[in-house]
């Protein structure tokens, strides 16, 4: 914009030249039209050319030199300005596709992470399962053994009870059938032969 | 200087062997053998009757009461037997009742040469009888021997003997009783 204004400048600086140098180098085409008609019409008469010129150069040289710096200086501040918007927008373009490759990324991680702890979550609680199924089984087999080993035990007891009674019994019944029946001419032949049996006063 | 232990000792030995001798100068060796028995039965009540043996032993009591109580209660024994006990009351040695008549016995093996083997039976021992208990227990002991019988049912057969400690276990009663062990311990460690 800068180059464009500062090009337009100088062209017509350049027309001007020439056309004051045209001026000054072709006096007869001024002056023209005091001496003839026709192509005297189109001519500027030089009374009136010269203040004209006079003005236009004095407006040339204020315009020159107030009014182009302005003007020059709000298109250099408008180019800046659009420059630097294009490169503000240009700036938060590529902000905003770092930005969004950012948050894609970041969704992308989200996606992976979120798998990956419904992943987890499923393999513990395969896991727990399993430990909860391994417990309750060995929990069953131990109170099956328990109580295996309680009915082994009471049947134990039950059948060591029978057969102290038996036992018992038994002596009782023989103990009866001894002391009763035996007379004592009995008797005193068991003495002897327990006597001539028995162990020895002398033995430990 | 003598300990208590060993004082007692010798006071038990002199007990003992006063016994023995007055006993042997008063009537031989049935007067022997009958203050054994005696002195065994006394022994037997004492540990049974607390009344008895507190009177006798009881501190409040002079030594002279002591004394008199110990002739009353047992005037029916063998007098001599009866004196020592009453000078044994006198002293306050009721207490070593025991083991004077254990030394005694000892006394009795070593200075008579005779043991007394306690025999108990469920009838009355015939002559046979004794003389083939005799004879073992004189084998076995290598003393003469005399036989202090005694009957008792609950054996409900065989003998039982017993002299100084040692005794041979021959009843019928016992073998049951070890009929019954064994026939526990078996049937517990079998299959039913």
């Amino acid at each position: 914009m800068k180059a464009g204004a500062k090009r337009f400048a100088a062209r017509l600086g350049a027309l001007l030249a020439v056309a004051g140098s045209a001026t000054f180098m072709f006096p007869a085409f001024a002056f023209a039209s005091e001496e003839s008609g026709g192509i005297d019409a189109i001519l500027p008469k030089m009374d009136e050319f010269i203040p004209m010129l006079i003005a236009f150069i004095v407006l040339w040289i204020i315009l020159a030199k107030f009014g182009w710096p302005v003007f020059n200086g709000m298109l250099e501040k408008r180019e800046t300005n659009i420059r630097e918007n294009l490169e503000k927008a240009e700036a938060a373009r590529i902000e905003s596709e770092r930005v969004l490759q950012e948050y894609r990324k970041q969704l992308d991680e989200a996606k992976a992470q979120s798998a990956q702890i419904v992943a987890e979550a499923k393999k513990t609680g395969e896991a727990v399962k399993a430990d909860m199924t391994e417990k309750a089984q060995a929990e069953a087999a131990a109170i099956i053994e328990k109580a295996r080993a309680a009915i082994e035990a009471e049947k134990k007891a039950a059948i060591s009870e029978l057969q102290g009674s038996v036992a018992d019994i038994s002596i009782s019944v023989a103990s009866r059938v001894i002391g009763s029946d035996l007379s004592d001419e009995e008797h005193r032949k068991i003495v002897e032969r327990y006597v001539n049996e028995a162990g020895s006063f002398n033995a430990d | 200087m003598p300990t208590n232990r060993l004082l007692e000792k010798e006071k038990v030995a002199t007990y003992a062997s006063v016994l023995l001798e007055a006993a042997q100068e008063a009537g031989g060796q049935d007067a022997v053998l009958e203050i054994r028995d005696q002195a065994e039965q006394i022994l037997r009540i004492m540990r049974t009757n607390m009344d008895l043996q507190s009177a006798l032993t009881d501190s409040t009591y002079t030594p002279e009461q002591r004394a008199t109580i110990a002739r009353g209660v047992f005037a029916s024994c063998n007098s001599v037997l009866t004196e020592v006990l009453a000078v044994m009351a006198e002293r306050g040695d009721i207490e070593l009742l025991t083991r004077v008549w254990n030394a005694y016995c000892e006394q009795l093996q070593e200075k008579l040469n005779v043991n007394v083997v306690d025999v108990t039976t469920v009838v009355e021992l015939d002559d046979h009888l004794r003389e083939v208990i005799k004879k073992k227990a004189e084998a076995d002991l290598g003393t003469n021997v005399v036989l202090r019988e005694r009957v008792d049912t609950s054996l409900l057969g065989g003998i039982l003997m017993s002299v100084g400690g040692k005794r041979i276990d021959a009843s019928v009663v016992s073998q049951l009783e070890n009929a019954r062990i064994v026939l526990k311990q078996t049937m517990d460690g079998g299959e039913c």
